[in-house]
């Protein structure tokens, strides 16, 4: 099967994308974090191993929180694809309640992981809006942070599932 | 009363919790680091690396990989002024024929883009002749053993001194007193040699990256991912005599130390631009990263060590073996410092004769590394000091409060020079951290577990390590700091002209906070100039060593000052009140006693001008600092699996500066190849070929986010004489002391010494004698 374009939905507007080897086209070698951060500018992902293991390049692939690395863009055809820089309200300029939460806890140091925790979080949050220390843990676990912001994030974390629960009673 | 002590009590900011001034851009990841940045008409540096671990180029071929559309450049050993060499002293050239570790560079390309620069990088011939290897630091140094630099040094023997820390000569032997005539008047006494040799790697999130643009002939800028980039201006001049580099920098994705000086970097991507007159970028793979780029020290030492009948070390002899692999860049103040740190945990020791020496071996380069050789050294020496004790039966903490420096001691620090311990004494800290973790109750003594499971199959034991350092005065450093009066309105910004690249710590907003509280106004207006060297910047050597809490903060806190008494001079013929009744408030000059007498800055500093003020450090290393580190094992005796479930980190930073940041700092101490390199994080170098094996994150291994002990923390808030703020910086240190307790903790578990590190299952099952 030849597939010659590719159209992805990327924090609410769609983008259509030729795919092929020339020059400006996207080459079926890319991935999904290359075009988020050299073709859409969204750099606020990161690419650091580029192999799955440290989280870096979290966003959410409907619903579900993906290393972006991993993925060819070619194979996110028809996807609906949000990134950190899609949680903020582009017109109020509100945070989510999970970025208002890491930056009232401190939960980052270097901040360079942190992108890519609180995409994890944000899809773990949105399934599952009260989980537990455990399931946070869980869900976190494919997320690499060498300075140790481990402790705030989940004290970030707690505070985001707290208020969801206050807000249930 | 000490200098400072009249001003500055009653804070605003100081010790408050503030938002860091980058939080929102973090979290919303519009914060930039270097992969972030483009420079028009950019193109990628990439280096073909040697497969061996010592062998030398016969032959080399670049021709079909310079026909490939898109290269712009291959440059190898023929293209580069062999003159332009590496490291202190100047040693490997920047590409040479003799290839000295796996991955050292044999080549370097340049082209469109990285796909094609590696696509060249195969189309290079290379026949080499493949020589033998010296691959350990010990057996480096014998006669027979492959020599990485015969020209040079010998017996591989790295040759002592760095001029820039140690200006009154090299410092590479630990002598006082008479240690023979100490042994005997000592009461205990062990010997052994202990292994520290692992090499773990820091590895911060993010890879070691650079990009250079040439400006002129021999003026570059550079754009880095290092946390210092006066270092870095420093050492890559050394590099390229003559050449100039303007170093700018970004945030920095973690770098505990290990991105500074990015020399082999900064010279790949010179060259290069100066080859193609395009502005190059090498960003190393997360591999490149784990297999290439530095390391921590090796260390190996012998020693004996004596105590006397109160648990006082009495006598220390012996040699502290460094390993720097194939490249010491500046190791040798690395050296100094952990002569320094056992100075300072043996400090009532009068007897010593510790000798040390720097090995090059066939490895990749060590670096710099959180803990700064002292970390490195105290692994083995710490095993060897809790021997002593235990032979007398000596309480750790008891000793460790005995032993450690305090005000009025002297001690040799990493310059060789003798220093007294000035305001500092931390037996308060001590005791008051073992009281938190419940120590007296806790310890059972040594070799005795704290806690057996019913079936006997887990036990647990504790441990405490100490380690501090002097670092935290080090270097002269300057700052800038400007009134710039709003252009509406009567307001004022303030801004911080210092070099402050933020690698975590949150320092660029802490000294903000510093300069809100001398100058009375809100944390807000304060700016931070970018981060970057002399050009835009006064002179700072960076955040390293903990220097971002006095050697940062006096300068901001004296530019502050010296722009309060420059405004109460300006505003004393409208006030018309003596300048020592004035205070400064809603960015204006008022009188104390008559508070309608009031003149704004704007009105005082002529219009469109700033009024400057001007603030310096200049180097101490009086004020040591310490850090105790309580911890709790628990060992699984079937499969000889140990874990850390407990830990405290007791500390004395003086004055509090931002309370989460410091906590923040003391957790810091689990990661960057500190604590787990006594559990189970090592690099695992093949053993014939001198390989890395643990080259991606998959195969070396670190903790994941949920498998964290619980942590608690115990902060004393003394008062200082260090600095207007009365604190002392502590992150260096944090980590340092984590592996010894680990293997102190395990030994108490499960009765037996445990001292290979890092105590993996095999290792603690052969401790128990079933492997």
């Amino acid at each position: 099967m030849t597939i010659d374009d590719v159209a992805v939905t990327v924090n609410g507007r769609e983008y259509e994308f030729s795919v092929g080897t020339r020059f400006g086209q996207i080459p079926p070698a890319e991935t999904l974090a290359e075009t988020l951060r050299g073709r859409l500018g969204l750099t606020g992902s990161k690419i650091a191993c580029n192999e799955g293991s440290c989280g870096c390049c979290t966003v959410i692939m409907n619903g579900e929180a993906v290393t972006s690395c991993m993925l060819l863009t070619v194979d996110c055809d028809g996807r609906d694809i949000t990134t950190i820089e899609g949680l903020e309200d582009p017109a109020t300029g509100r945070l989510d309640p999970i970025q208002q939460a890491f930056i009232d806890r401190y939960a980052f140091q270097c901040g360079y992981c942190t992108p890519g925790i609180i995409m994890t979080t944000k899809a773990l949050l949105d399934k599952n809006p009260i989980p537990t220390q455990e399931q946070i843990g869980e869900a976190l676990s494919g997320n690499y942070c060498r300075c140790i912001s481990q402790y705030h994030v989940f004290e970030a974390i707690k505070d985001v599932a707290d208020a969801a629960r206050a807000e249930r009673r | 009363m000490s200098k400072y002590e009249r001003r500055y009590t009653d804070y605003k900011y100081i010790g408050k919790r503030n938002t860091r001034k980058d939080a929102r851009d973090i979290v919303t990841g519009r914060a930039v680091f270097l992969d972030d940045f483009l420079v028009p008409n950019m193109i990628y540096g990439r280096m073909l690396r040697s497969p061996y671990a010592h062998a030398m180029i016969k032959d080399i071929n670049t021709e079909k990989a310079k026909a490939l559309k898109g290269v712009h450049a291959i440059l190898t050993y023929k293209d580069v002024n062999p003159d332009w060499k590496l490291g202190w002293p100047p040693q490997k050239k920047i590409l040479d024929e003799h290839l000295r570790y796996v991955g050292d560079p044999v080549a370097f390309v340049a082209a469109d883009t990285v796909e094609i620069a590696n696509e060249a990088i195969e189309l290079i011939e290379v026949e080499y002749e493949i020589l033998p290897a010296a691959l350990n630091g010990w057996d480096a140094g014998r006669e027979d053993a492959a020599q990485l630099y015969p020209e040079l040094f010998e017996r591989n023997v790295v040759t002592p001194g760095f001029p820039v820390f140690q200006p009154e000569g090299p410092f590479w032997h630990l002598e006082k007193g008479d240690v023979e005539k100490g042994f005997a008047e000592s009461e205990y006494i062990i010997e052994d040699r202990v292994e520290y040799n692992k090499m773990p790697n820091p590895n911060a999130p993010e890879p070691p990256g650079v990009i250079v643009k040439q400006e002129s002939p021999m003026n570059f800028k550079v754009w880095a991912t290092t946390q210092g980039s006066m270092i870095l201006k420093q050492l890559a001049s050394f590099g390229i005599p003559g050449a100039n580099f303007k170093v700018e920098t970004f945030n920095v994705g973690g770098s505990y130390g290990n991105k500074q000086m990015l020399t082999g970097l900064v010279m790949c991507a010179t060259l290069l631009a100066m080859a193609t007159k395009r502005p190059v970028k090498v960003f190393y793979t997360k591999t490149e990263q784990l297999q290439c780029y530095e390391n921590r020290l090796g260390s190996q030492i012998s020693i004996k060590i004596g105590v006397d009948k109160e648990g006082i070390v009495n006598a220390v002899k012996g040699k502290w073996v460094v390993e720097a692999g194939a490249l010491s860049n500046a190791t040798q103040g690395q050296v100094g410092v952990g002569l320094g740190e056992a100075n300072l945990i043996m400090a009532k020791c009068p007897n010593w004769d510790l000798d040390s020496e720097l090995m090059a071996t066939n490895r990749t380069p060590a670096g710099v590394a959180r803990g700064y050789g002292g970390m490195e050294l105290n692994a083995c020496l710490n095993l060897l000091f809790c021997r002593a004790l235990e032979a007398g039966n000596f309480d750790p903490v008891d000793a460790y409060k005995k032993n450690y420096v305090s005000h009025g001691d002297t001690f040799v620090w990493r310059d060789g020079i003798t220093w007294t311990a000035h305001t500092m004494d931390f037996r308060n800290m001590i005791q008051a951290a073992a009281d938190k973790f419940r120590w007296k109750e806790r310890w059972q003594g040594w070799g005795k577990p704290t806690w057996i499971s019913e079936d006997g199959k887990r036990r647990r034991g504790v441990g405490v390590g100490i380690i501090g350092n002097a670092d935290a005065g080090e270097d002269n450093n300057e700052a800038y700091v400007r009134i710039m009066p709003d252009m509406v309105g009567n307001e004022a910004r303030v801004i911080v002209q210092m070099d402050i690249t933020e690698s975590g710590m949150g320092q660029r907003s802490n000294l903000a906070k510093m300069a809100a509280e001398i100058l009375n106004v809100p944390y807000e207006k304060v700016d931070i100039s970018d981060p970057g060297t002399g050009e835009h910047n006064p002179n700072a050597l960076g955040l390293c060593g903990s220097r971002g809490t006095i050697t940062y903060g006096r300068p901001v806190c004296e530019a502050c000052e010296d722009l309060r008494t420059q405004l109460f001079k300006l505003a004393e013929p409208c006030l018309r009140v003596p300048p020592d009744t004035m205070e400064l408030v809603d960015f204006g000059v008022r009188s104390l006693h008559r508070p309608e007498r009031f003149i704004t800055w704007k009105e005082l500093i002529p219009k469109e001008l700033t009024l400057t003020g001007y603030g310096k450090h200049v180097e101490t290393f009086g004020s040591p600092s310490c850090c105790i580190i309580f911890l709790e094992v628990e060992v699984d005796m079937d499969t000889g699996k140990a874990d850390v479930i407990d830990m405290l980190s007791g500390i004395d930073a003086g004055q509090i500066i931002d309370p989460a940041s410091l906590e923040m700092q003391l957790q810091g101490g689990i990661g960057s190849a500190s604590m787990d390199s006594a559990l189970f994080e090592e690099n695992v170098v093949d053993g014939p070929t001198g390989r890395v094996m643990t080259y991606n994150m998959i195969e070396y291994k670190w903790r994941p986010f949920n498998q964290f002990p619980s942590f608690d923390s115990s902060i004393l808030e003394s008062q200082f004489d260090t600095f207007q703020f009365k604190a002392v910086g502590v992150g260096e240190i944090t980590g340092a002391a984590t592996a010894p307790a680990v293997m102190q903790a395990i030994s108490n578990a499960i009765g037996t010494q445990v001292s290979e590190y890092p105590a993996t299952p095999n290792v603690i099952l052969k401790a128990l004698g079933k492997l």
